[in-house]
């Protein structure tokens, strides 16, 4: 194990990123902007691209029930709000943090962001005498937050790597009276789970263990009235406390944090920094995110789930038909093809683009240099026969232009190829 | 005049070919798994030097840093596999010293079929208690892609390719 700090200096790490990323911009596979958007479609460049990366899996933030109530509130407010929520809140933070409650069976506080629930949450939340334990892929917001507990042991655990976390544990003994493990419900880079059996043993055997997880890219689409992958499966124990995301599939904007215990929602709601000091949350949002908290709560919304279930099951099943590796196995809306090289993924984004779909390219620094990466989501706004086009595309463009990427399995043919050889089967 | 013996360009010495070998394996590791800490200590003089020319800077290296370097980047998950492997070498050896120019690749596992990166080690090696031991590693970042410039010069046409 190792400590939480970085060989290369703050500036030398800025001279790398902006490099990395400078690269990506001259290519035009980052730093875009949409001229206009419905969900379906990104209009980028003058150029109509089908949405493949979106991270609002559900589709909502185009509800009409959302959108209403987000100008209803604009209405009633005004365009802002704009006040320290120590002294005074807008009431749509209460109904909507009840209708959280709801959905989660939890103690919900709303935050600016799900950046700020972390920063605001996690001083409050680790004690002096705590040990701290954050997967090395955990959020980079989550690393940022960890820069205010500093003044306790802030240990990095290996991917998932629960057998070193056991390890951890045991040579922590009662050194300390609680050790907090970091981690991701989703890792939105990865697109795997956080190992949550495992997880969940290890809370049983270790009463000094508690889970802090950011489980922002599995809100609304998967769960009970979409409380999550967190919840779900580590909901029952009160040693757990998730922070999630309002401004992804839940359709709306901001952040909340789930507590096990109102006595801690109330410690962190009174200390943490930014529920005092940053802005609050614009009642639009605030209207949109109620909104969007009972429709999750109406008994139509599990169906809303299986629609997007779908896709993600024709996406998963298409490109294992067709021979493409995807990194994992989990079944999450977000799906991740590792490149041999930076070169290969940065070439299959920008052909997916010339054809009309909008993917992302993920490179180092978002993920390890021996991983580069297209990342791309599936959501409620792609259209079956979309979905099918997207996966018939990218065969067609991994064949051409990193065809080692079929891995141990033949690729398939070419388009010229496949109508010569369907030509000699009829001949023959 | 000394009669030491010298060497002309070749990879024939086993215990150089041996170092060198041993140096890419120890750097390079598998998903899951992590370099070889300590054979990577072995293949260092405790007086080695390492320095990289990056986009950043010049970074000058005790092999104490290096190692640590190495190891922060496996810690913060920059690298989770790496294999790094030799294309071409060139040997000059006298007595008990010798500079090897060395061409190498990386991919991102020893699974991968495409370059991950490319480029030239300059490598001085030095006996020390009949083992050879690297002294120098110096690498530069920056000319990655005009390596096949140098391994088609007059000085790297000496490079042998290795099945």
């Amino acid at each position: 194990m190792s400590k939480i700090r970085s060989f290369f200096s703050r500036g030398r790490k800025v001279q790398t990123v902006d490099r990395f990323l400078s690269d990506l911009e001259r290519r035009g596979l980052i730093m875009q902007s949409a001229g206009s958007a419905d969900g379906a479609q990104w209009v980028v460049d003058g150029q109509p691209l089908r949405n493949f990366a979106s991270c609002s899996y559900m589709g909502l933030e185009q509800h009409p029930a959302l959108v209403d109530a987000a100008v209803r509130a604009l209405r009633t407010y005004g365009s802002n709000f704009s006040i320290s929520r120590a002294y005074l809140e807008c009431d749509l933070y209460r109904a909507l943090e009840d209708a959280l409650d709801r959905m989660m069976d939890r103690h919900v506080m709303v935050a600016p962001s799900t950046t700020m629930a972390h920063l605001a949450g996690l001083p409050v939340l680790v004690g002096d005498r705590d040990l701290c334990v954050i997967d090395q892929f955990a959020h980079a917001s989550m690393y940022m937050a960890t820069e205010l507990i500093s003044d306790v042991p802030i240990e990095l655990l290996r991917h998932s790597r629960l057998d070193l976390l056991e390890k951890i544990l045991i040579d922590a003994g009662e050194k300390y009276d609680r050790v907090w493990y970091l981690c991701d419900g989703v890792y939105s880079m990865l697109g795997d789970f956080a190992p949550f059996a495992g997880l969940k043993d290890l809370l049983t055997r270790y009463p000094r263990l508690n889970l802090y997880v950011d489980d922002a890219h599995a809100m609304s689409w998967t769960g009970r009235h979409g409380r999550g992958a967190a919840l779900t499966h580590l909901g029952e124990s009160d040693r757990v406390v998730v922070a999630v995301s309002l401004s992804k599939a839940f359709g709306a904007v901001g952040g909340a944090l789930a507590f096990p215990t109102q006595s801690q929602r109330e410690r962190v709601r009174r200390c943490g920094g930014p529920m005092i000091f940053s802005g609050p949350i614009a009642p639009a949002g605030l209207g949109a995110g109620l909104a969007s908290a009972e429709l999750h709560l109406r008994p139509e919304f599990e169906a809303m789930q299986d629609e997007l279930r779908e896709r993600m099951e024709l996406v998963r099943g298409g490109l294992e038909e067709a021979g493409l590796t995807l990194a994992t196995d989990a079944e999450t809306p977000i799906f991740v093809i590792h490149y041999d090289s930076a070169l290969a993924a940065q070439n299959v984004v920008a052909a997916l683009r010339d054809r009309g779909f909008f993917s992302c390219v993920s490179t180092f620094p978002a993920v390890p240099i021996n991983k580069p990466s297209l990342r791309f989501t599936v959501s409620r706004h792609n259209s079956i026969a979309d979905v099918k086009a997207m996966i018939e595309t990218l065969v067609d463009v991994s064949t051409h232009t990193s065809p080692s990427v079929f891995g141990g399995t033949a690729p398939p043919p070419a388009p010229e190829e496949a109508e010569a050889e369907e030509a000699a089967a009829q001949s023959a | 005049m000394s009669s030491a013996p010298v060497s002309r360009p070749t990879i024939d010495d086993p215990a150089i070919a041996q170092v060198m070998n041993h140096l890419y394996a120890v750097i390079s590791f598998e998903e899951g798994e992590e370099p070889d800490w300590q054979g990577l200590k072995d293949v260092f003089s405790k007086h080695a030097r390492i320095t990289r020319v990056t986009h950043e800077g010049t970074d000058h290296l005790e092999p104490t840093s290096f190692f640590e370097m190495t190891r922060n980047l496996v810690d913060l998950g920059a690298y989770t596999s790496f294999y790094e492997f030799e294309v071409a070498r060139r040997v000059e050896r006298f007595g008990e010293i010798a500079q090897v120019w060395s061409v190498y690749e990386t991919r991102r596992n020893r699974g991968a079929r495409e370059a991950l990166g490319r480029g030239v080690n300059s490598i001085q090696l030095i006996r020390e208690n009949d083992s050879w031991r690297v002294l120098g590693l110096l690498w530069d970042e920056t000319h990655a892609d005009s390596y096949l410039g140098f391994v088609n010069s007059p000085a790297g046409g000496h490079a042998h390719v290795q099945d």
